[in-house]
């Protein structure tokens, strides 16, 4: 592993990962990280450095762990009764994702997360910002500018300003989820996690989103699980391939977007990148 | 002329067991609406002349045979604010440790909902009993408005129980991983999601419980008592209107009709208590199917 060619926020003590590239930071380190739900481990032993502010893909067949992986970076896997994270997850900060007496709450308003089918609090618009930005300790009057400015960022204030105080629950599913995008956006956080955010819409919701998602490239990390090859070849900075191997989901190849995409080392990983598996 | 064959003889007494069928349902049909509105026209017949506002207001007079329901209609109201003021907030507390704290199926979680179960097969007259007991006694409340209504409270503790409980388990799975997921506390996710999302059915299972507790009798004859004095404080003894109506059917010479203008006003307000569970959801049901 040539670690050092990464710059390193970290703390000394923080064992470095395998780098994608040799000139971001990483944003998150990924260190030996298993998943397992009540002994059938899920994801094993994954070892990869997330780099700033770029958008890092990650793909591979169904029930390979690529959904457990995104859950465990921002302890979501603490909801699932059984699961058991071993290994060890960083923040650029230092801040150790994985550690037992992490706040969790706080982590989470950090690493945001978007899933498959947008997920609104069936309330108002306006409560869907009101409720997650309170609870995050933010002003009653400083959230309508926070609320204006996500909703503007994500090209969702023309279309709902007129009708904050109505049920976010009448939205289309693509303005729903551009709206959930805006929610997680509204915490400040330094990186958000796709996970399948284009699955549930139709191409053109799809196309207007994934424009979105690559809009917010450089302002902050982005981690997408897709199944559409095509889109992670479209905005992926860096790409991960998972498979499962003796029964357990793993990384199989990643790196840079183009070369993973281009010439993948991996046999099993070339042909599901070509098509011809999975 | 040739004589019918087999075939076409059954095909006949079929088509004669299909008429009678249609008929007898029909019969049936009829004598259940027609015992209904034999029951109405008679409440209204026996009970119309004597409601006024002066009957609704006015105290109790003769042992019910003369003067109005005034007392007894405002303790029938306090023994109601009694029992839902403990009924909801336990009923509700009970429910969301069901749904969201206790592990499914685990020992703890199976020993509440059973217990509840069994509470919502127990007659009322046991209730009646067990009130007079506990509250009444052990807890030295006596015969009195809140002795009834905490009473009463026990008795539709179990269906609140159960509508909020299904009403929890009726939302999207996904609320709570999205509340999670912006780092929400399980307390704030319940409090300002989850029970807003679910209050709809909260309000039908109250409203349901209200029509339980005004029709009932039993559970408070031995713990609110016959008291048709105004209830002054909550220790005050006071008569419920159903208490009212069997004391005047079966203790007062010549107290029918008065018993029927009574049962005419407990059986519209029921009435409108129930109608009012019946459109809230209704239209909630209509508002989940035209937002999902
Ligand atoms: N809550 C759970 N309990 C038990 N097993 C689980 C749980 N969640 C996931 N698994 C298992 O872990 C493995 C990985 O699941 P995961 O959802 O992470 O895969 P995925 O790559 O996201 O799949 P998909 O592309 O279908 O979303 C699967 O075999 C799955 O059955
Ligand atoms: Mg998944």
């Amino acid at each position: 592993m040539n670690a050092p060619s990464i710059s390193l926020p970290f703390p000394a003590d923080v064992p470095a990962g395998s780098p994608a590239t040799g000139d971001a930071t990483a944003c998150l380190r990924v260190t030996g990280l298993t998943v397992q739900y009540r002994g059938f481990t899920a994801l094993r032993d994954i070892t990869i450095d997330i780099p700033e502010g770029e958008i890092t893909a990650l793909v591979g067949p169904s029930g390979c762990g690529k959904s457990s992986f995104l859950h465990s970076l921002n302890r979501l896997t603490d909801l699932v009764p059984g699961c058991r994270v071993t290994g060890s997850i960083h923040l650029a900060d230092g801040t150790e994702v994985t550690h037992p007496k992490a706040d969790v709450l706080t982590l989470r308003g950090r690493v945001g997360i978007v899933f498959q089918r947008p997920n609104p609090f069936p309330q108002s618009i306006r409560r869907n910002f009101e409720i997650p930005l309170r609870e995050h300790g933010w002003s009653k009057e400083d959230i309508p500018d926070r609320m204006e400015t996500v909703l503007r960022q994500v090209g969702l204030w023309n279309e709902v300003h007129d009708r904050l105080h109505k049920s976010a629950i009448a939205l289309s599913g693509g303005q729903l989820q551009r709206l959930c995008i805006a929610r997680a956006l509204a915490l400040e956080p330094a990186v958000i996690l796709f996970d399948e955010p284009c699955s549930a819409l139709d191409p053109l919701a799809s196309g207007v989103v994934e424009d979105l998602i690559h809009s917010l490239r450089g302002q902050l990390t982005i981690v997408i699980v897709t199944h559409n090859l095509a889109q992670a070849r479209r905005i992926a900075d860096h790409a991960a391939v998972f498979w499962v191997r003796d029964g357990a989901g793993t990384m199989v190849e990643h790196g840079p977007a183009a070369r993973v995409f281009s010439s993948p080392a991996d046999p099993d990983a070339g042909l599901y990148l070509s098509g011809a598996r999975g | 002329m040739p004589s019918v064959s087999k075939p076409a003889a059954r095909r006949a007494s079929f088509r004669w067991l299909d008429r009678s069928f249609a008929v007898a349902g029909g019969m049936a049909a009829l004598v259940s609406f027609g015992l209904f509105a034999w029951l109405i026209r008679d409440l209204v017949r026996l009970g119309m002349p004597r409601i006024s506002w002066e009957f609704l207001t006015a105290e109790v007079a003769d042992a019910g045979r003369s003067g109005g329901i005034g007392p007894v209609l405002v303790s029938s109201v306090l023994i109601l604010v009694c029992c839902l003021g403990l009924a909801i907030p336990l009923g509700t507390g009970c429910a969301l440790w069901l749904a969201e704290y206790a592990r499914r199926g685990s020992v703890p979680a199976r020993l509440v909902t059973g217990g509840v179960d069994l509470l919502a097969s127990v007659p009322s007259i046991v209730f009646g009993l067990f009130g007079m007991v506990f509250f009444g006694q052990t807890l030295r409340m006596g015969f009195s408005i809140l002795s009834g209504g905490l009473t009463l409270a026990c008795m539709i503790l179990p269906m609140l129980v159960r509508t909020t409980l299904s009403a929890l388990e009726a939302l999207p799975a996904d609320l709570r991983p999205a509340a999670a997921g912006l780092g929400m506390t399980r307390s704030t996710t319940i409090a300002k999601v989850l029970l807003p999302a679910a209050l709809p059915g909260i309000v039908i299972g109250v409203t349901l419980g209200i029509g339980r507790a005004l029709s009932e009798t039993a559970a408070l004859i031995f713990t609110s008592g016959y008291s048709t004095r105004w209830p002054e404080t909550l220790s005050d003894s006071g008569r419920a209107l159903s208490v009212h109506i069997y004391d005047l059917a079966l203790n007062v010479a010549n107290g029918g009709p008065m018993a029927s203008s009574s049962a005419l006003v407990l059986l519209a307000l029921i009435l409108v208590v129930n109608s009012a569970a019946v459109t809230l959801s209704e239209r909630w049901l209509l508002k989940r199917h035209q937002t999902s």
